[in-house]
């Protein structure tokens, strides 16, 4: 029987690289985006807003 | 502030309108879930009750602990709180995003496609077909269905996200999108690379996989319900955005590698444990800046839980999601996992993650979101309120008597001089107060699901309620 322990090792590698390098490169998009500049806390108060609030009470 | 730039910040602009939602997808997800919660709720009270009478329906081979075992996992993970969480998760992106579902029908597919699943599961495991991997005895062809239905779920709120009226996204969506992610990640090795690895390294994805399947999936799409349903229950803005992305990112970056805690003074590694011990004691950073956002939106504004049953189970949760991930790094030193690895403490502390803090998230954005797809009334404050009670209370004598229970066992088994079988006969008391507590749990789990399917019948047969505006 073939022992397939260490490519499968090597393709749960691969998937962590592959969502590690996603990670990084949207952390930095976020930087762009301005989730850490002087607006970042404006989305907070939209979302209070999103929708009509009538139901529920 | 002129129309681009409060686009692009998230303030809304007054001159767009408010979509209207169909809410078809969350209301199948929602009520097939609630019901689940209750099914396997009853395989929780006989397990229970099996470890105070073992022989009970011991002779039924589809009754046995080992075939109810995997079901009131896979039951309460997948049919209860996954589903639960992706039927909230359709309603609150697109309130989110500033624009309708990407596809109300491929919501609607994927929903029939998980209950075809979660059905399947409950005969193959009821019959014994099971691959023997925690949290991954589902057969390989469920597997594959799980995937498919996966993406199904991903593209639509990805679609949905992709054609949103603002460029910033509030904290849940990112924690969404990071769940989504994840749980491929998480579910392809848990689910498919283990089976081809062989001896320690097949143990170590597997529990990569159970560790990560509460820390990558249940975790990140548990924060984004209550970063969205505390600010809207109490109808207060959340302390500080910039906080919680901070606690994103260091989730992103951390949680990932500290499966390897669960086979500490194993065959692995020194090295790969104490990378493990080391960032499972990093999660305190996540953690507590998720937990201090929480209480600090909460200053001044305490009173709003004598009104509101849904901040009851969202706070109750915040303070059972601390103690869980304070409990989960202690673990993971050498000498407090000596003590308290593969002793009763651990389906205490398990129990407290995904009831007390996960499934109360769940269970509080159910309560507010219910009442809002079908335009009507919640059907009864106080039930809801005493199935807090009763879940809180049997919650508490749940998670203290294992704790307990688990400390005193592993004391005894460091103890060679005790027989393994005096340790079992010993806990005996335990699993009394065990049982009891499940019960309380399910009259609080009996009392939800008559609030909410009586809230939905009640809906059809009312008139919706008129605009207040």
């Amino acid at each position: 029987m073939q022992d397939y322990t260490y490519p499968s090792i090597f393709l749960a590698y691969l998937l962590f690289a592959v969502f590690a390098g996603g990670a990084l490169y949207f952390l930095i998009r976020s930087i762009k985006d301005g989730y850490w500049g002087k607006d970042s806390e404006e989305v907070k108060y939209r979302m209070l807003a999103d929708e009509e609030n009538k139901y529920g009470e | 502030m002129d129309e681009k730039k409060a686009v692009h910040s998230g303030t809304a602009v007054s001159s767009t309108a408010v979509p209207v939602h169909t809410d078809t997808t969350a209301k199948w997800f929602l009520l097939s879930a609630v019901v689940y919660f209750f099914i396997v709720g009853i395989v929780a009270i006989i397990l229970a009750a099996k470890f105070i009478w073992p022989e009970m329906l011991g002779t039924v081979a589809t009754l046995t602990y080992g075939r109810l075992r995997p079901l009131h996992v896979n039951g309460m993970l997948f049919g209860w709180l996954l589903a639960a969480d992706m039927g909230l998760v359709y309603y609150l992106v697109p309130r989110l995003c500033g624009v309708k579902l990407w596809s109300e029908k491929l919501g609607v597919a994927t929903a029939i496609l998980w209950n075809f699943i979660i059905l399947s599961a409950v005969v193959v495991l009821l019959g014994g077909w099971n691959q023997g991997l925690e949290y991954a005895e589902l057969p390989l062809w469920l597997d594959v269905l799980v995937v498919v239905a996966w993406i199904m779920f991903g593209w639509n709120i990805f679609a949905t996200v992709a054609k949103r009226k603002y460029v910033q996204m509030y904290v849940s969506v990112w924690y969404i999108m990071g769940t989504i992610l994840w749980t491929a990640f998480v579910y392809l090795v848990g689910n498919f690379a283990v089976l081809f690895a062989t001896g320690v390294n097949q143990a170590n994805l597997n529990w990569m996989y159970v560790h990560n399947a509460v820390g990558l999936i249940f975790t990140p799409v548990g924060l984004a319900l209550a970063y969205y349903f505390i600010p809207k229950s109490g109808n207060i803005p959340l302390y500080s955005h910039k906080l919680s992305m901070i606690g994103f990112w260091s989730l992103a970056f951390i949680y990932v590698w500290t499966g390897a805690h669960h086979m500490l003074h194993g065959p692995i590694s020194q090295w790969l444990q104490t990378i493990a011990i080391f960032f499972s004691v990093m999660l305190l950073v996540p953690v507590w800046t998720v937990v201090y956002n929480f209480f600090a939106t909460m200053k001044g504004q305490w009173e709003l839980l004598q009104t509101r049953v849904e901040l009851k189970f969202l706070m109750s949760g915040v303070v059972f999601y601390l103690l869980t991930c304070f409990q989960g790094p202690m673990h993971s030193l050498r000498s407090v996992n000596a003590l308290v690895s593969k002793t009763d403490w651990i389906p205490g502390h398990a129990h407290m993650a995904v009831l007390g803090a996960f499934s109360f998230f769940a269970i509080a954005g159910t309560l507010y979101t219910v009442p809002r797809i079908f335009k009507t009334r919640l059907h009864s404050a106080s039930m809801a309120n005493w199935s807090f009670w009763f879940m809180m209370i049997g919650g508490l004598g749940f998670f203290v008597t294992l704790w307990l229970g688990g400390l005193w066992q592993g004391w005894q088994w460091n103890n060679p001089a005790i027989p393994f079988i005096d340790t079992v006969v010993a806990l005996g008391p335990v699993w009394t107060v065990r049982f009891f507590s499940g019960v309380l749990i399910f009259l609080g789990i009996v009392l939800f699901l008559y609030d909410i399917v009586a809230t939905a019948i009640g809906a059809s047969g009312s008139e919706p309620i008129e605009d207040a505006a």
